[in-house]
Formats: C-alpha cells, structure tokens, sequence
C-alpha cells in the first residue's frame, strides 16, 4: 500500500515546509511585536509537520518522530511559562519582573529584546503547541487500522 | 504569601511529569505522589490562615494592587478566596491526594499511566483555580480545564465500549453547557466591561438589567448541569461508572460540586447578590433541588451496578446541597437561610469524603473480584473484611447516622427547610428513605452468604486499604465533633459568603 503523494507534491514539499517552520518561528519571536504568537506561530510549524506527514508518508514521519522526544518538550514548554511567570513570585505571580528590572529583555518597547518575560513565554508556547499538535496529528495518523 | 503555590505546585508537577516519567513507574508514581501531598500542606495553610483571620484573602496577578494605574476598577485578574473558597480547597486538595495514593496499586495494570497522572494534577488544578478565583473569565478557563480533565479521564480506559460512550456523551453534553456558560460571561461583560466578580458584582446592584438576568439563566443551567442536578444528571450516570474508580471518587466527590454547586453559590451570592430578587432565584434552585433529591435516591434503589448505584445516590445528594443553597437564596438574610447555607456546605466536604470512600471500597470490589455486578457479589465481609468496613461507614454516613459526619449536616438541612417550608422537609425525608433503602440493599449484598465467585476473593494491597481507612479515619473523626465544626468554620463561611459587602470591598479596598 503506497500512502504517500506523487513526485510533484514531494518536491513542493520539500520547498514549502523549510518556508513554512520559518515564518512560523518568526510569528513566535515577534509575538510581541506584530498579530500573532506562540499558539499561532506553533500551530503554523506544526503545519508544516503535517505537510511533511501527509507528502512523505506515516512511514517516513516514523523514522523521524520520536515520541519521548515530544512529549519531553511539550512538559519543558509548559516548565518554561511555569518559570517565566514565577520569575517575579517576590512581588506577585506573573509579575513581569525582566520588564521592570532586567537584566535582559527590558529594551526600548518595539524592538526584538523588549517586553520582559513575553518572548520568553511565547516561545515556550509556540514550542508547546508545535510539539503537542504534532504528537496528536501522528497519534491518530497511527491509530492502528480502519477495521479489526 | 502561600496563595499561588495551591496552583503552581500542581501545574508544575502536571508539566513535569513527561520528563519525570522517563525514570520510570516508581519515580512517576512518587512524583505524583509528592506533588498532591505538597498541595496538601499549602492547601491547610491557606484555610488555616483563612480561617484565623476571618478575613477574605486578594492576591492580584502581576502586581500589587489589582486596581489600575489612575483608575478605581480593577484591571487585573484576582484571586479572592473567602472561608468558603479555603473549606473546598482545603476538601480538594485532601480528596486528590487520597485517589492518588490509591491509584498508585489501582491503576497498574493499565497502560498510558503518565497520562493518566499527569491529567489527575491538571484536574486538581482545574478545581483548586474555581475555588479560589475572583474573575469571571479565569473561573471559565478554569472550569474548562476541569472538564476536559475529566472527559479525558472518564474515556481513559479507551478499550472498553462504556468508558468510550460515557466520555463521548458527558463531552458532548459538557462542551455545551460551558458553551451556554461563556456566552453568559460574554453577555455580562458586553453589558458592564468588566470580568473581576466584585467589581460585577457592585456594577450589577447599580443597574440591574435584563441582560444580566439572561446571563445569569445561561450561567446557572450550565452549572446545574456540571453539577448533576436532575434534568440534566444523563451524563453522570454513565460517567461515574465507566471512569476508573480513582477518578470516580474525585468526579463524584469533587468535580460536581466544584463545577457546579460551588460554582453556583459564588455566582448567586457573590456576584448577584446586591442586584437581583434572590428569593425568585432561591425557589428556582429548590425547584431543581427537590426534582434531583427525589429522583436521584429513586433510581439509585433499582440499579444493579455497584458504581452505577452510587451514581445516582451522588445526584441526590447534590439535591441536598442545592437544597440548602437554594433555601439560603430565598431566605436570605434569616437565620433559617443561614443554616440552609451552613448545611449545604458542611454537606459538601462530608459527601465529598463518604462518596469517595465508598467509589473507592467499589473499585477495590472490582479490582480484587473483576465485577460490579451486586447481584454476583453476595458475602464479600467474609472475604474482605476491611473493604466492608469501610463501606459500612461510607454508607452510614451518607443515611446520616448520628455518629457519623453525615448526621449533622443533614440535620442542619432539615432543620433549616422544616422551618422555611415544611413541605420541603418532607421531599428531604423522603429521599432519605429512598437513599436508606438503596444502600440497605448493598448491606444485604455484602453481609449475605458468600456466593461461589466470591469465595477465592482477598483483601486489596496496603496501597489501597490506606487511603480507604484515611477517609474512614476523617469521616469518623469530623463526626465526633459535628456541632464544634458547624459552630467553627461552617457558619462563619456560610456568614462569610452571605456578606457580599466584604467580598466586593476586600478586592476595591473601599473605593
């Protein structure tokens, strides 16, 4: 049973996903900055998970997809809110203390390193949300067989 | 300080468990283990605090003050936990400990267990985030999290047919009632523009409009059905049966009562208290309560399922509590209203710990004999001795024999709707009897003649007796002294929660 896409839908694959992980990464960064952030930019990378899923085949994503891995990262992403949000646990819960203190991440507002702890948490989301679409979308994709 | 650690403390054992799984099942085990009991201790500490003080506890996220720069209305989220809020705390944080400890033996023979804990603390977290919230949007996130947590954990033996129908009918039905309940959020905040509960609340009282009763319809019908009154009760009675037992007890003793009548009795008194006629909404609420008492303690008598009888006997306890909620609503301001109220949540915390001993004396029934069937169950105290014990006090309590917890606090609601309506009182006693004769029936099944299935059946591993004899020890002890308790911290979080005044000006000091 083949269960991967012609030659044509591969090679615009393999142009397209490399674009898309990209501009997903610059939807997290600039969460701060411009529309969106880090459940858009990490749903955007996640689609180019797909993509890769649904070009090359369930057997090709098993060989790169490592579930540990995953789920690993998906707990880190959320350790990582956990932590930027206790940064400022002197003053109260989510108290934004890189933007009032520094040492880092409290520039000029509108530039990349602004903003305190925002990027910090929008990566950490983006990364979550990456990780956990990709493991469910694969979960079902391997849900064993359309009948028993 | 010890507010934000009732939710950090979970949430990061909740994160942290993938990572921690990787060392194993004895490391996960004892993780989730250490996380809950942590949780535990600040939970104390914060009643503790809570009720020395006698004051309502305001922690404001990402700042000092939750009111804004210039402004007189608060501009961030707040966390404002009254005694009310610190007794479920308090009863959450004990219960999820408890199943915990006790799904450490029950659940092993299952796959997927670093799921399966890590989904556990995030329902801790769900409800311990209701019970101490002060903003209306972060009781709905929080309220979501608990739900999905639940339809997750209802559906989590996904290889049989009823935990897969069960967790598809209570997330179909669930997902529309939290529907129904941020459209009544939206409404209120497109009408007054703001989400805090007490700044709503003063808002409300200054110009009550139809808007806001709406929303207060959408908000309420959602919550009854989280909370299993009777209309809408379909979806407990397949879900408490179908989920593992562990999660049973904490759905039974915990989320009904979190999402729903806790939830209920914040919004009427907190947020509607100042602004509209309570009596009308109080006799609503008994309406529905004297429906669920009825038949809820019907159906339990007829079921032949163990888990399936205890269902229903948990929806007719909740008819008790909305009972004295809903007499505490319309006789507001009385005395009868306030005992109502006392008794509705002494009632609480005393069904929450007889309801999750008696679901976890079921799934050591199940785990040692493989079925809930009670008429396969004859003569099980021969055999499992302690178990029946235990399930002895469970169901005593929940009759409400006077040297047990569940006496008093029945007591109080009888007390309190003989004198507000003595018809009530009446619908009250007879859902009583219906109860006692449904849990006779199980005592009849349990202390008959052992029949042949039962005879090679033995007493469950210390890891499952503990948690059954911690509850047995607290429902024991809290009904040695039940007068002391309902003087001591009953009356005064029921007083606690009828002052709306000193809900509204602990977060806008004043102003």
């Amino acid at each position: 049973m083949r269960s991967d896409m012609g030659l044509i839908v591969k090679t615009t694959a393999r142009a397209t996903i490399p674009l898309i992980g990209i501009f997903g990464a610059y939807v997290v960064s600039h969460g701060h900055l411009t529309p969106g952030g880090g459940f858009q930019g990490g749903a955007t990378i996640a689609g180019a998970g797909i993509l890769f899923l649904i070009a090359f085949g369930f057997g090709e994503m098993k060989k790169r997809y490592n579930h540990h891995l995953y789920s690993v990262l998906e707990g880190f992403g959320g350790l990582v809110f956990l932590g930027a949000a206790m940064l400022g646990l002197g003053v109260a819960f989510f108290y934004n203390a890189l933007w009032h203190e520094g040492p880092i991440l409290n520039g000029q507002p509108g530039t990349l390193l602004s903003a305190g702890y925002l990027p910090i948490m929008n990566l950490a989301v983006g990364l979550k949300v990456f990780t956990g679409l990709i493991s469910a979308l694969f979960a079902i994709a391997a849900y064993r067989r359309w009948r028993e | 300080m010890m507010l934000p650690y009732l939710i950090t403390i979970p949430l990061f054992g909740a994160f942290a468990l993938p990572i921690v799984s990787l060392a194993g099942r004895k490391a996960r085990e004892l993780w989730a283990i250490l996380v809950s009991a942590l949780t535990l201790g600040v939970a104390t500490e914060v009643f503790r605090t809570v009720w020395k003080s006698g004051e309502v506890m305001v922690y404001t996220l990402g700042a000092e003050s939750p009111l804004g720069q210039g402004v007189d209305f608060p501009i961030r989220i707040v966390w404002e936990v009254d005694l009310l809020g610190a007794i479920v705390a308090l009863m959450i944080a004990f219960i999820a400990f408890v199943a915990i400890l006790y799904s450490t033996e029950y659940m092993r023979h299952d796959t997927g267990l670093e799921k399966y804990y890590a989904l556990i603390l995030l329902l801790e977290v769900g409800m311990l985030g209701i019970a101490i919230t002060g903003d209306l949007f972060n009781f709905y996130v929080f309220l979501e999290i608990m739900s999905i947590a639940s339809y997750a954990l209802v559906a989590f033996r996904n290889d049989t047919w009823e935990g897969i129908e069960a967790g598809i009918k209570y997330m179909f039905a669930g997902s529309l009632a939290s529907a129904f309940i941020l459209l009544g959020i939206a409404l209120l905040y497109g009408q007054y523009g703001t989400l805090t509960m007490a700044y709503l609340a003063k808002q409300i009282a200054a110009n009550p409009t139809f808007t806001a009763k709406v929303a207060l319809g959408l908000i309420a019908g959602g919550l009854l059905f989280k909370s299993g009154a009777v209309p809408v009760h379909m979806w407990l009675a397949d879900a408490h049966p179908a989920a593992p037992s562990s999660i049973s007890a904490m759905l039974s003793g915990l989320v009904i009562k979190i999402g729903g009548t806790y939830a209920l009795a914040r919004l009427a008194f907190s947020v509607y208290g100042m602004g509209i006629n309570l009596r009308t909404l109080g006799w609503i609420i008994i309406f529905f309560a004297c429906l669920t008492l009825i038949v809820g303690n019907a159906m339990a008598i007829v079921q032949t399922d163990m888990k399936r009888l205890f269902a229903f006997s948990s929806v007719g306890q909740i008819g008790y509590i909305l009972l004295g909620i809903g007499i505490g609503l319309a006789a507001y301001g009385s005395d009868v209203g306030e005992v109502a109220l006392a008794g509705a949540i002494y009632h609480t915390v005393n069904h929450a710990l007889m309801k999750a001993l008696l679901f976890l004396v079921a799934g050591a029934v199940i785990h040692q004999l493989g079925t809930k069937n009670l008429n396969e169950l004859s003569g099980i105290a021969r055999k499992m001795p302690v178990t029946s014990f235990a399930f002895l006090v469970g169901a005593a309590a929940i009759i409400g024999l006077p040297p047990l917890n569940g006496f008093a606090s029945k007591w109080l609601i009888y007390e309190s709707s003989a004198l507000f309506n003595p018809f009530l009182a009446a619908i009250a006693v007879i859902g009583t009897a219906f109860c006692t004769a449904a849990y006779i029936r199980v005592l009849f099944t349990f202390f008959g003649r052992p029949s042949e299935k039962v005879m090679n059946a033995k007493e469950p591993g210390k890891a499952m007796l503990v948690p059954m004899m911690i509850l047995v020890l607290a429902i024991i002890l809290m009904g040695l002294f039940p007068w002391a308790i309902s003087e001591k911290v009953m009356i005064p979080a029921a007083k606690m929660l009828e002052n709306v005044g000193t809900y509204v000006s602990a977060v806008l000091g004043g102003a």
